[in-house]
């Protein structure tokens, strides 16, 4: 191990209109996990990103065991042994496992690749740190779990004695997050160095030593794990104290609003992705989808809103039956529909604040008159949406596209829940969106059940669903594997979500 | 025994689709290394163009198919780095640059001819290779070998193109970069170096495919002497689901299909010329459709010009 | 980057113009003026050079200073034609050749416009006066008749007895020269095999060569074609050395030992006729039909070739017979 200690000093990096890290300092030493913790936008990546060589800093030096260093590339990283495990994977789907480590290295064999002696050589260091899985694989057909170990190993074999994590937890279950964190602990017993970047609380004080938070390209502190806590963490990041859990009446009605009957539909490839599965959801209530991407989520809300045929079985909402009715149909029975593509299911990026905010009633009065647009009612409208849901744009003829998530989050909202829907979609609603605006949704979303609206929320952040849900189904490979109340263990819920336990219900 | 005349038949189709295949089989395994890194290069036709210009030029003066050979590759090489300059650097939509190239490479071909030959002419181009014994065989010496130089080049150049993206770091590199250049550029590989090559590889094989035009199998030149074949050889790429020997099978089905109409035609079998001559474009058709329908991994980023995230 | 990809375009779109540009002689005033826009370039050894050929051949009669032409070549695309003839009408010139039948319904159009000004186009024997036009000429030829004269020359010269026959389209002059060509084989030669292939393609050269490929593997001694894509047909006749007989313009130069004779399409007559009829006042209503007998069609002979006494004795009494009218090609 040629790395004792890193440490980044007076880091400060702009980009045009944004200063993305200003006067950051942040260090971390073999045999620890430092965990870097801040919102989105808080300047997390573009931090880690300047360490991997993928940025240059505008001001600032790193040090790598005392001794100032230049990083201006991956490859410059790599050979000052630090490795990155992205986010977002870095790995080519249609390549073996070998081919994704040994793209980029030199071979013995130059210019002939020699991927048997990479095999081997990957062998031995799955069984070293207990990453296991098969070299001969193709990347696309493994679980994401295990593409992780891949990036993992890739780092690995290319020496890395610094780990950066980038949000490693969040497309895994619970039950690889455990798997993941026993990885983790065995890497620092031998000497590695972790960042572990994230912005998941519980996660981070259970497995770091130290923990620096960021908020607005700034440290606010770094303190060490185990003389902290979630809500001090929660504090720090968006500068208040965060409502993370909700008082919720019970339910009063039995009124039926959503009534889904042995529904099947298939995916893009032309394959089962929602299989048989029934559901209702009554008035005032909020039945919470719970699983892992990839289950048919996103297949059984297309299915409901019209975007996607039903092959068989039946979708009424109060009532009335909406099976491959068209989406101005199912708009019109008072379904209402946050999508989890916001970017462009959601909202056309190009179009202004104010045109995003009448997509669905822009042809009926009082917004129009015949074929006409009345405009000045049009801007009332969208003005009054705006402060309402604090929709935060410099003015309504913004284009969408330039404001933040959150935002956007919210002009959907706004725009959804304006017409006062009977049944409402929600397809993960936070994901993505900082701490701040996760806190306002679910904020509405509680009071929109309050007015006796339906809810179905879809989420793959099983934290959302335990706080918001009255009733959770758990969907795997397309089934609903079981429905359980809110307060069932999360390790039960794990294991559901892995198809491993099934609750008849 | 087989009928003669049909066997004459048979042999010519054989023989003139295999002879008229070294054109589209240069142009296409050229695209295929383009297209493989990500992108789609649409000027190929105009790089044929100028470059079956070049090496008429060359051999017009000196009588030398080698020197002929040599401009055309030059000339692929220079135009190839200028496509790469267009949609690796300036990141230009590659339709629309791709056409551009095209247009240019019409344009200055024609231009050029008018100023420097003027009128039509024929040249001594790269000759039959007489191959002892093989060349006399019968029925596989005429379908086989006795063909120019050009002709074996395009299909030797298959499997080593075949050798080069699947069994050498550098394929791998090509694929990576096609795929996901996100993670190519992460483990320290230059997207940007790895299209420039393939680009200009692709240059230099569409250089190539042009000269075997115009100093191979015509020996001639005239404007726009190609006619469609660099378009149709973008096409065969995408019906070779970007694996070489895909792409040539692709190309010697198209060639054939035109071999047998045209026999069909000369040998009086009484079929209207025009359905005669949809043969091709229609097989060409229902076989992409075919190759769509099974899981065909094509390049994912394709089009789609390479920029450092966020 | 829109911007990159629109000057980029520009300068392809300049290269192109730059080969397309009229061209015009510059003359003192007072000349008589003539604009030509031909489908090809002005060298393609065929159609479009012909009318080209004929039109130096008239102002090298009457003197640049009384005779100016422009031309405009490559207007494949029938739009472009279109302004371009317009662009001639508006600029003053007193004769407007559209070079080509796909022309006709744009000039139909374009005529009643500009009813000082002469137009003219084929091959056609239309002149719309049907639809009240009255300053249209229409010229042709009767390709047939050269056709059968190379056809008597080739039945006699080939050995194989089989000939191949290429043209792009089955239709217009390209087609009554095939036509012609298989009738005076057939009756020079009753036993002949003649094949016909049409590639659909005024253009496609590689096609043409195919073609020729194959009809050569198939035996034919002799080939014959139309249209500025014969050049690959006659490469191959130069590399497999058999005969070629050529149509519109020479092709000797191409293969000087290959190419026996030609049917040259000679306009000039047809030019200076309709240069006389519009400065006395006739601006159109003209059909003029091309033969061996006003001259119009000439039967061109490459000096290289050595074509035996009793054949070249043949066709002239070939070509006497045609123009009195003695042999028929009954070519329809």
């Amino acid at each position: 191990m040629n790395i004792q200690h890193v440490q980044l000093r007076n880091i400060t990096k702009r980009f045009p209109g944004v200063l993305a890290n200003d006067r950051v300092n942040f260090d971390v030493r073999a045999g620890e996990i430092h965990a870097l913790l801040g919102e989105n936008g808080a300047g997390k990546t573009t931090l880690m990103k300047i360490l991997y060589g993928l940025y240059q800093a505008d001001e600032g030096e790193i040090l790598i065991n005392d001794a100032p260093v230049r990083i201006k590339s991956p490859s410059d990283a790599m050979r000052q042994g630090i490795g990155m495990v992205h986010q977002h994977f870095q790995l080519v789907p249609p390549f073996t496992v070998t081919e994704n480590i040994a793209l980029g290295l030199r071979s013995a064999r130059e210019p002939m690749l020699d991927l048997d002696a990479v095999g081997k050589r990957l062998r031995e260091l799955a069984s070293r740190y207990g990453l296991h899985v098969d070299p001969h694989a193709l990347v696309w057909q493994l679980a994401v779990g295990q593409q992780q170990r891949v990036e993992i190993l890739k780092a690995l074999y290319r020496d890395a004695a610094l780990l950066i994590l980038d949000e490693p937890t969040a497309v895994l279950t619970p039950q690889e997050v455990k798997e993941l964190f026993v990885t983790l602990r065995r890497l620092t017993e031998t000497g590695h160095a972790l960042i572990f970047i994230s912005h998941k609380l519980h996660e981070v004080m259970q497995i770091s030593d130290r923990v620096t938070v960021l908020r607005d390209g700034r440290v606010v502190g770094t303190v060490a794990t185990k003389h902290t806590n979630t809500k001090e963490l929660a504090r720090m990041m968006v500068g208040r104290d965060v409502v993370t859990s909700w008082d919720k009446p019970p339910v009063k009605t039995d009124d039926q609003i959503l009534r889904i009957e042995k529904l099947s539909a298939l995916d893009d490839k032309g394959l089962p992705a929602v299989k048989n599965l029934s559901l209702d959801v009554r008035a005032g209530e909020i039945v919470g989808i719970a699983g892992v991407s990839g289950n048919g989520q996103r297949e059984l809300a297309e299915t409901l809103v019209g975007l996607r045929r039903a092959e068989s079985g039946v979708v009424s909402v109060a009532g009335r039956d909406l099976t491959n009715h068209d989406p101005a149909d199912i708009i019109a029975a008072g379904v209402a529909f946050i999508p989890e593509e916001r970017m462009t299911m959601g909202v056309i990026r190009d179009f202004t604040v104010q045109e995003n905010l009448i997509l669905e009633t822009h042809a009926q009065p009082p917004l129009a008159r015949k074929a006409l647009f009345d405009f000045d009612k049009i801007a009332a409208h969208a003005s009054q949406l705006v402060r309402e849901y604090d929709v935060r744009t410099p003015t309504l003829d913004t284009p969408v596209k330039s404001l933040s998530g959150g935002n956007i989050q919210k002009l959907i909202l706004a725009r959804e829940l304006s017409r006062a829907p009977r049944l409402l979609i929600a397809a993960q609603p936070t994901r993505g969106v900082d701490i701040g605006a996760t806190e306002y949704i679910h904020k509405r979303l509680i009071e929109q059940r309050a007015q006796g609206t339906a809810i179905l929320l879809i989420s793959e952040d099983l934290d959302e669903v335990l706080a918001l849900a009255d009733r959770i189904a758990v969907m795997y490979e397309g089934e609903i594997v079981g429905v359980v109340p809110p307060n069932t263990p999360v390790d039960q819920l794990g294991l559901m979500m892995a198809g491993a336990k099934r609750v008849s219900s | 025994m087989i009928d003669p005349f049909l066997l004459s038949m048979l042999i010519t189709i054989l023989a003139s689709g295999i002879r008229f295949a070294t054109s589209y089989i240069f142009a296409a395994i050229g695209e295929t290394f383009g297209q493989i890194s990500g992108v789609l290069n649409l000027g190929v036709e105009g790089i044929m163009l100028v470059a079956a210009y070049a090496a008429y030029f060359v051999v017009l003066q000196t009588n030398e198919p080698g020197l002929g050979l040599l401009a055309a590759i030059l000339v692929g090489i220079v135009m190839g780095l200028a496509t790469a300059f267009l949609s690796v650097t300036l990141k230009a939509e590659q339709g629309i640059s791709g056409i551009g190239v095209y247009l240019f490479g019409l344009g200055l071909s024609d231009l050029l001819f008018r100023v420097t030959v003027k009128s039509v002419q024929t040249v001594k181009g790269f000759p039959n290779i007489h191959i002892p014994a093989l060349s006399d065989l019968p029925i596989l010496g005429p379908i086989f070998f006795q063909h120019n130089l050009l002709v074996y080049a395009a299909f030797a150049l298959v499997p080593l193109a075949w050798f080069v993206l699947n069994k050498t770091t550098f394929g791998l590199q090509v694929r990576a970069v096609g795929q996901n250049p996100e993670a190519a550029d992460t483990l320290g590989i230059s997207v940007a170096r790895v299209r420039y090559t393939t680009l200009t590889l692709g240059g230099a094989l569409s250089g190539i495919a042009g000269a075997s035009l115009s100093i191979a199998l015509l020996n001639i030149f005239q404007q726009n002497l190609t006619s469609g074949q660099g378009f149709i050889a973008v096409a065969l790429v995408y019906f070779g689901a970007w694996q070489p020997f895909r792409v040539m099978l692709g190309c010697l089905l198209f060639s054939m299909v035109n071999a047998l109409q045209l026999t069909m035609q000369v040998n009086r079998i009484p079929i209207p010329a025009d359905i005669a001559l949809m043969m091709p474009y229609i097989l060409t058709i229902v076989a992409l459709i075919f190759a769509a329908r099974q899981l065909v991994i094509q390049p994912a980023a394709l089009t789609k010009p390479f920029e450092r995230g966020e | 980057m829109k911007r990159l990809t629109c000057v980029i375009l520009l300068i392809a779109a300049l290269a192109l113009v730059a080969c397309a540009a009229p061209t015009p002689t510059a003359v003192p005033a007072k000349a008589f003026k003539v604009a030509v826009i031909m489908p090809s370039a002005i060298n393609d050894l065929a159609f479009s050079q012909s009318m080209y050929d004929g039109l130096v051949a008239v102002q090298k009669e009457m003197g640049k200073d009384k005779f100016e032409f422009a031309y405009t070549e490559n207007m494949f695309n029938v739009p472009d034609a279109a302004a371009a003839i317009r662009d001639y009408a508006t600029k003053g010139y007193d004769l407007v050749i559209a070079h080509g039948s796909q022309y006709g319904a744009s000039l139909a159009d374009i005529a009643p416009d500009f009813p000082k000004t002469a137009f003219a186009w084929g091959t056609a024997v239309d002149t719309f006066a049907s639809k009240g036009v009255k300053n249209i000429n229409a010229y042709t030829v009767q390709a047939d008749q050269g056709g059968y004269v190379l056809g008597v020359i080739a039945a006699k010269l080939s050995k194989s007895g089989k000939f191949g026959l290429i043209g792009p389209i089955p239709a217009g002059d390209g087609k009554l020269h095939i036509d012609g060509f298989e009738a005076g084989v057939k009756a020079t030669n009753p036993k002949a095999i003649v094949s016909k292939t049409f590639t659909q393609s005024f253009s496609d050269a590689a096609l043409m060569s195919q073609a020729a490929q194959t009809m050569v593997s198939g035996g034919a001694d002799v080939l014959t074609g139309t249209s500025q894509a014969v050049v690959g047909a006659i490469a191959v006749a130069k590399e497999k050395n058999v005969l070629w007989f050529g149509n519109q313009s020479s092709q000797v130069s191409l293969a000087p030992k290959n190419v026996v004779a030609t049917q040259v399409y000679d306009w000039s007559p047809f030019i200076k006729q309709m240069v006389n009829n519009t400065k006395a006042g006739k601006l159109g209503g003209e059909v003029m039909v091309g033969t061996l007998k006003n001259k119009v069609l000439v039967i061109q002979y490459n000096p290289d070739y050595k074509l035996p006494d009793d054949v070249k004795a043949l066709a002239d009494k070939t070509v006497q017979g045609l123009i009195d009218g003695t042999i028929q090609t009954g070519v329809k």
